[in-house]
């Protein structure tokens, strides 16, 4: 008879459990998500570039769990108060009490299990798309890699996890709706918050948390100075730090701003901002973790891409030029042609069995482009680019100064970087740079080598592999056997993204799920709450708010709380990059994307989270 | 002779569509309330009083008649327009108080003001003297959860009385008050009644609260029933009261 009771009343309540069902389905298949490439040993391994990558992994797989397990709960005590009172009816008519808890330990499982088959085949779906968008765009292949998006030990993982989640919080459930008297579940709804404010105390909050995200920002600023105990520093401090913004120093604003009369006596925004305040006390440690996790989610991200940008800035470090091209055919002028291009140099060289002779005075009427570094640069982006300006006065030079003078050095990176008079080039063959009256005593035809520079490499790079194909068989036919790199810019450039490239997609791929989870965690948080809210706007209509101002005044009070961790996050993360202006070039590259991508994730979830809101607090009409 | 603040003319609620089986709430109840006037509601639980303050509210929608409150037919008005009407027209006190516990006394007492676009400056003066007039200036500054329940009924009334609607509904008032704290309430309804000339509408089961009114309805199956008005002392109407619910109640009759 209770089953069948239970059955109805679940139709009935269909409405709400679909918002559990679909927080449960999030959240399983993000955990999926993740699991995919945790467990996929071959896909980390294949991919770390850096050697920490399966200790982040883990620390992620730790952080996911304990992030779910809270969301689990707060998820179940959402339907636990909105089942409350008709459990309690049924005690009163006379319903066991032992019944009752069969009857809600039953109800969590089904819907966990529920949401579990939904939840892993949605999960497929995500991981199938977003690795496919993302291998797209970092040229990058699953089948090299091994990375599946189904796979089934991840299937097992999720499935265990989640049936001990299940299992536990049933348990939970049905203890506490066991242990609760009658009476308080009847009442369930007339608990009322209470406010507590010491002014000294916050005060002291608002203090502690200003300057513990003054040391951290600071310490992340000038991480090169405090190398590995900056990264433990920061972290001690910006983590307390952001929970002790949200604890004293914004329920502070916010008491401020209703304090400020013309604002808050204007329509209805007494009301906005003492549901704000009341919604922020009772949110200060959930807002504290969404910030955290946006910060970390985003921080992934946006480290990805970047190294992802990066690579084209640091492969261009090397060379102040983008291509040497050996003996040019009419092809290669034309795919020159084709771009934009801002330096175009031809030198002349011949070529014997055992050595290549470069036309000095060739070189000298245009002297090629060289990076100057310099031993009190910070960081790459200070490299200058300029021509080399020391003379050539003797008349024979060679690389290492074996025959004639050793070439001074901006003359040798000029020759073996710029020119890419290389090994793979050239093979055992000496390099020398000589005069006019050596040159014409080389006993071999004269050819020329183009060196060339575009306004923007990664916008050419199409073009730059062609003339490269080219370049690998002249080299072939130099080398007399087959070459497989004959260097060069293009061929740096490709080796290190393929080189990163994996830790670019773990990167983004985890970010995405993070900013996921993080969003819907305070979805949830939020409609869990909204139960006691449904009074309020029942009486705010009875005095005759019109249902545009009571929308209006959702919209705003979910907007600033959705607003402060996102800002905060968003705060972070740009200070954040900085930590990485040591291994990356320009940290802040193309940082819009990333912020967008939150942006749009995030906006969803406030948008979803509006009208699930809205669905259960506002009066409806007769 | 007063103009008249609530003209009912033959209202028929009805529940239930057509062909299934329909509950006549209310059967053509017509009566008129004068301006500054003091009226009581009374009638058996399902008797329609309810019924009937949740159409003269605004709140639901008869079936046929009208309704006129201060000269204004709302009977055909839009979703807006009611909520409009309601915000200023109307002052509602409920039993459970229904204040907001996020808002502080002061906030609770302005937010009819602050709706109606009051300009700022000119809130507090109101808050302050409808305050003054209930006796609850001390409690101001405070959140509801610190009050007790006859200061949090004022803080009701205040809230009702601070825009100067054209009418008060009041809906069992008394009814989660203790004898004393109810005394103290519907002593100040009279002095709000008296002195300040607001017209109450009084929806009470409790024959002693209404006996501070200065007329009674009694509804019984959603027709009027009998009208009374007291003329003497309130221990005298009090009698006539429970003499007109004894009768309603005649054992008789079932």
């Amino acid at each position: 008879m209770l089953v069948k009771l239970s059955l109805s009343s679940m139709r009935k309540m269909f409405k709400d459990y679909l918002v559990l069902l679909f927080g449960l389905t999030i959240s399983i298949a993000i955990f999926y998500m993740f699991q995919t490439l945790a467990q996929n040993e071959a896909f980390v391994e294949a991919n770390k570039m850096i050697s920490a990558t399966m200790f982040v992994f883990h620390v992620g797989t730790f952080i996911l769990g304990f992030i779910t397990i809270f969301y689990i709960f707060y998820a179940t005590s959402f339907i636990q108060t909105l089942r409350q009172k008709e459990m309690a009816m049924y005690l009163t008519l006379g319903a066991k009490k032992s019944k009752i808890t069969q009857l809600m330990f039953m109800e969590t499982l089904f819907i966990g299990i529920v949401s579990l088959v939904i939840g892993i085949i949605i999960g497929m779906g995500l991981t199938a798309v977003i690795a496919d968008v993302l291998m797209d765009m970092l040229d990058f292949s699953a089948e090299a890699t091994g990375f599946k998006a189904i796979y089934t030990s991840s299937i097992i993982t999720t499935v265990i996890f989640y049936i001990i989640l299940f299992l536990l919080t049933s348990i939970v459930n049905a203890w506490q709706i066991g242990k609760k008297k009658v009476l308080d579940l009847l009442q369930a709804n007339k608990q009322e918050d209470v406010i507590k404010t010491s002014g000294l105390k916050t005060f002291f909050g608002v203090l502690v948390s200003i300057i513990l995200m003054v040391i951290g920002y600071y310490t992340m600023i000038h991480i090169a100075k405090f190398q590995h105990f900056g990264v433990i520093l920061a972290t001690i401090t910006i983590v307390p730090g952001t929970y002790f913004i949200f604890i004293s120093f914004l329920p502070y604003f916010v008491k401020k701003l209703k304090q400020n009369r013309m604002l808050n006596e204007t329509g209805i925004n007494s009301f906005t901002l003492g549901q704000l305040r009341f919604r922020m006390l009772n949110l200060t440690k959930v807002l504290g973790t969404v910030a955290m996790l946006i910060a970390l989610g985003l921080g992934a991200m946006t480290a990805g891409l970047s190294f992802y940008h990066n690579i084209e800035l640091q492969a261009s470090s090397f060379q102040a030029n983008d291509a040497a091209i050996y003996e040019p055919t009419k092809e290669d002028i034309d795919t020159i042609e084709a771009m934009d291009v801002s330096e175009k140099n031809t030198y002349e060289y011949k070529l014997t069995n055992d050595g290549v002779f470069f036309l000095k005075d060739s070189l000298l009427e245009k002297p090629p482009l060289v990076p100057h570094f310099d031993r009190s640069m910070e960081a790459i982006s200070d490299i200058q680019i300029k021509r080399v300006e020391e003379k050539l006065p003797a008349s024979l030079y060679t690389m290492d100064g074996t025959e004639g003078e050793e070439l001074p050095d901006k003359w040798l990176n000029a020759i073996s970087l710029e020119l890419n008079a290389s090994y793979t080039m050239f093979g055992e063959r000496t390099v020398y740079v000589v005069d006019q009256s050596h040159y014409e005593n080389v006993d071999a035809k004269e050819k020329q080598v183009i060196v060339t520079k575009t306004d923007d490499f990664s916008k050419h790079v199409s073009s730059f592999k062609q003339l490269e194909e080219r370049q690998q068989e002249v080299a072939e036919s130099y080398v007399g056997k087959p070459v497989d790199n004959v260097g060069g810019k293009y061929n740096n450039y490709v080796s290190l993204k393929s080189f990163s490239s994996g830790t670019v997609f773990m990167g983004i791929f985890l970010g995405i799920a993070f900013l996921m989870m993080m969003a819907s965690v305070l979805m949830f948080k939020l409609l869990s709450s909204a139960g006691a809210d449904i009074e309020r706007y029942h009486m705010l209509r009875k005095i005759g708010v019109r249902q545009s101002l009571l929308q209006r005044s959702i919209y705003r009070e979910l907007f600033l709380l959705f607003l402060f961790p996102a800002i905060i996050g968003l705060v972070h993360v740009l200070i954040g990059m900085q930590m990485f202006s040591f291994i990356l070039v320009e940290p802040y590259t193309k940082v819009w994307l990333p912020i967008s991508i939150f942006l749009v994730i995030y906006g969803l979830y406030y948008v979803i989270t509006v009208q699930l809101y809205k669905r259960i607090v506002l009066p409806k009409h007769h | 002779m007063a103009q008249s603040v609530l003209q009912v003319n033959h209202l028929n609620k009805v529940y239930g569509k057509r062909k299934e089986t329909q509950y006549h709430a209310l059967k053509n109840i017509s009566f008129a309330m004068k301006q500054g006037e003091f009226v009581g509601i009374m009638g058996a639980s399902g008797a329609g009083k309810t019924t009937l303050l949740n159409v003269i509210s605004t709140l639901d929608q008869a079936s046929s008649g009208s309704v006129k409150i201060a000269g204004t037919d709302i009977t055909n008005m839009k979703q807006n327009q009611l909520a409009d009407f309601r915000s200023q027209q109307l002052g509602f006190i409920f039993q459970d108080f229904n204040l907001l516990e996020n808002l502080t006394v002061y906030e609770n007492i302005a937010l009819p003001l602050s709706l109606q676009g009051v300009a700022v400056k000119n809130i507090k003066p109101s808050v302050l003297k409808v305050a003054k007039n209930l006796g609850i200036e001390e409690i101001l500054p405070k959140y509801p959860v610190t009050i007790s329940g006859g200061q949090k009924q004022r803080v009701a009334a205040a809230r009702a009385l601070v825009h100067e609607p054209a009418l008060i509904l009041a809906d069992e008032p008394t009814g989660a008050l203790d004898s004393k704290n109810a005394k103290s309430l519907m002593e100040t309804f009279v002095h709000m009644n008296e002195n300040l000339g607001t017209s109450i509408m009084l929806v009470t089961h409790d024959p002693l609260s209404a006996s501070y009114c200065q007329r009674i309805l009694f509804i019984q199956d959603g027709q009027l029933y009998k009208e009374i008005h007291r003329t003497h002392k309130r221990n005298e109407f009090h009698q006539a009261i429970l003499d007109v619910l004894s009768e309603i109640n005649k054992p008789n009759e079932w």
